[in-house]
């Protein structure tokens, strides 16, 4: 659509509009790091921030979400959606809000997570600090973001704010805004570009080539088993993992013992049962039963198994797994480029 | 992104409808037999090999294979076996009580690739319960096939299911019926040994079509039989069994690889599968 500028010093009276009229969920301190949290004023907000602890998946498919309640009269959806903005998503997420859009759509239409989407609109930002492990200049170069409805880039005196949806141009109402001049757009560019420059981890082939060598690497069991020695079946990098949508679901009773919810709960492939089943009578089958098994299982979900539906891998580059795991053994950008030495 | 409809005109896939258990059998210890009514008087269309997610408010739901075949519209039958905290609830109920299921779920069984041959069945323990529904099917259109065969095998005597089945299919004329077990009991008088003990009962074509259904273990014994018989690998049918929860392909439990077992499967051709290192 079109490119707008508005002046650092208009920026907290327009931040403080949306939170008016729209609950703002946005980029916050929690002390050294940073979370997507409610935004209860303009001052909260930190679009400095390197990454956050979780990604903003949250806000569509929550930790804990009702799929349906029930009670003696039967079941009822538990959907309650509401307007919302999610304010400062970096490029990585948008792309990773990108692949949940697919994968909770296609197929089987899941409007438990739909319906958050749908309600909610995403103003993306530019990384002003690059975190230690991000590497998202190196992966999946061939998609582009799109989920966003307006994209904010810091630039000299003030934002450029390039609205790309409807839902993005109703925002221009609650700042000053005014055209971005030729120059202002010129710069936003080469802030964002800069960012790519700044990834201390880089993979080291495309993901065409990364997709096949990790694929012709599923036998090496050796491999596989070495990688994950100090695994601890934890579930810490699918937890943090943008594009993780894995999830279990358990009923739960209400005090009253007649009514309750079904919930569906983040779940974990790296944790040990997740693919265990019970024979009856004490018999188990566990279709995943080793370390090495899961990690690869992981890893192929991210560089192999969904690129012909994704376009690309389903991984973004935030670093958040690497940055998570006890035994810091999750780093896609090590075991990748390990796989490629090989 | 482009959104297609808005979320209030869209059906919620995790909202179950309600079904009423109108009969109940136990035909085994741990595993009790029960057929269903839809509520709303809207039959369950399925095909045979389809999944269903069966539901208890406040206990969850177990995935199944439906154990009858399309053809019988009035109900339908599903097996239960008393494994975990949903099943063991399941299994306390009664006839009359409600339970809520979601379904049909799933790819079932490839009717137009048997119809017009030989078909033989291999069906393993509880594996007779997602095959059952392809066994009726074939017996209520019995012109539309071939030849059929069918091999059940159980560990123990005490462990068949749908007695009145096999007892009827023991006399039947349009099923070749052969039975084992791996251990026999003093009432057994039939065949002792594993399921391919089985096998040299029969003369089958390579030409036959072949439908496994059984334990982890089962698949790649029962594969080495039909190689020898010169089956190919493209018209073996297998029935798996995975970790289930949401049933629509997106919780992730029923992976194999890059397949969810519950929307690219439970059936799939044994050429699909076989290099698929955690399939068996």
């Amino acid at each position: 659509m079109a490119e707008s500028f508005i002046r650092n010093e208009d920026f907290a009276v327009f931040v403080g509009a949306l939170i008016e009229a729209l609950p703002v969920y946005a980029p916050v301190a929690k002390r050294s790091r940073f979370v997507f949290e409610r935004l209860e004023a303009p001052e909260e907000l930190r679009l400095d921030y390197d990454v956050t602890i979780l990604p903003p998946k949250k806000l569509f498919f929550p930790p804990a979400q009702d799929l349906i309640r029930f009670d003696e009269a039967g079941a009822r959806a538990a959907l309650e959606p509401t307007e919302k903005v999610l304010f400062g998503v970096h490029f990585y997420d948008v792309k990773a809000i990108d692949q949940t859009d697919l994968l909770f759509s296609e197929r089987n239409f899941d409007v438990n997570y739909m319906a958050h989407r749908q309600t909610t609109t995403i103003v993306a930002s530019n990384i002003q600090t690059v975190s230690q492990r991000a590497f998202f200049a190196s992966v999946g170069t061939g998609v582009q973001p799109t989920g966003h409805d307006a994209f904010l880039t810091a630039v000299a005196g003030g934002y450029v704010f390039e609205t790309r949806t409807e839902r993005g141009e109703a925002l221009l109402k609650f700042g000053a805004f005014q055209p971005a001049t030729d120059a202002q757009i010129e710069e936003a560019a080469r802030v964002n570009a800069t960012a790519l420059e700044q990834c201390a981890e880089k993979l080291e082939q495309g993901t065409e080539a990364i997709a096949t060598k990790v694929r012709d690497a599923f036998g090496d069991d050796e491999l596989w088993s070495d990688l994950a020695t100090d695994c601890f079946s934890c579930g810490s990098c699918n937890t943090v993992c943008p594009t993780c949508y894995c999830f279990d679901v358990q009923d739960t009773w209400n005090v009253d013992q007649t009514s309750g919810q079904r919930t569906r709960y983040w779940d974990a492939c790296l944790t040990e049962d997740f693919a265990k089943v019970s024979l009856g009578e004490g018999a188990t089958e566990n279709f995943r039963e080793t370390r090495g098994a899961r990690f690869r299982h992981r890893i192929m979900r991210k560089a192999v198994y969904l690129n012909p539906k994704l376009g690309g891998p389903a991984c973004v580059g935030c670093g958040r797994c690497s940055a998570a795991c006890t035994a810091d053994i999750a780093d896609p950008v090590r075991v990748i480029n390990r796989i490629l030495a090989s | 992104m482009e959104h297609q409809c808005h979320w209030t005109e869209v059906e919620n896939i995790f909202l179950p409808r309600e079904a009423t258990i109108v009969r109940v059998e136990q035909p085994t210890a741990t595993e009790k037999h029960f057929t269903l009514k839809m509520k709303d008087g809207r039959p369950m269309e399925f095909e045979p090999g389809q999944i269903v997610e069966l539901g208890l408010f406040g206990y969850g739901e177990i995935p199944l294979g439906f154990a009858s075949s399309p053809t019988r519209t009035e109900s339908f039958d599903i097996v239960v076996r008393s494994v975990g905290r949903v099943s063991k609830a399941v299994n306390r109920l009664a006839a009359g009580d409600t339970v809520h299921v979601r379904g049909p779920l799933g790819h079932g069984f490839d009717l137009a690739q048997l119809r017009g041959h030989d078909v033989l069945i291999v069906a393993g323990g509880i594996g007779l319960c997602p095959t059952r529904s392809l066994i009726q099917y074939i017996l209520d259109r019995r012109d539309e096939f071939e030849r059929f065969v069918l091999f059940y095998g159980t560990r123990e005597p005490c462990l068949q299911l749908f007695h009145s089945d096999l007892a009827c299919w023991r006399e039947a004329e349009d099923v070749e019926y052969f039975e084992t077990v791996d251990v026999a009991d003093p009432t057994w008088t039939g065949n002792v040994g594993v399921i391919t003990t089985l096998f040299p009962k029969v003369e089958l074509t390579p030409e036959t079509r072949a439908v496994i259904c059984g334990p982890p273990i089962f698949y790649r014994f029962v594969v080495r039989e039909l190689d020898q018989i010169g089956i190919p690998r493209e018209n073996i049918f297998v029935d798996l069994e995975r970790r289930m929860k949401c049933g629509v392909g997106k919780c992730g439990h029923c992976q194999i690889n890059d397949k969810y077992v519950c929307v690219d499967g439970p059936v799939f051709s044994f050429a699909d599968v076989q290099d698929l290192e955690e399939a068996f």
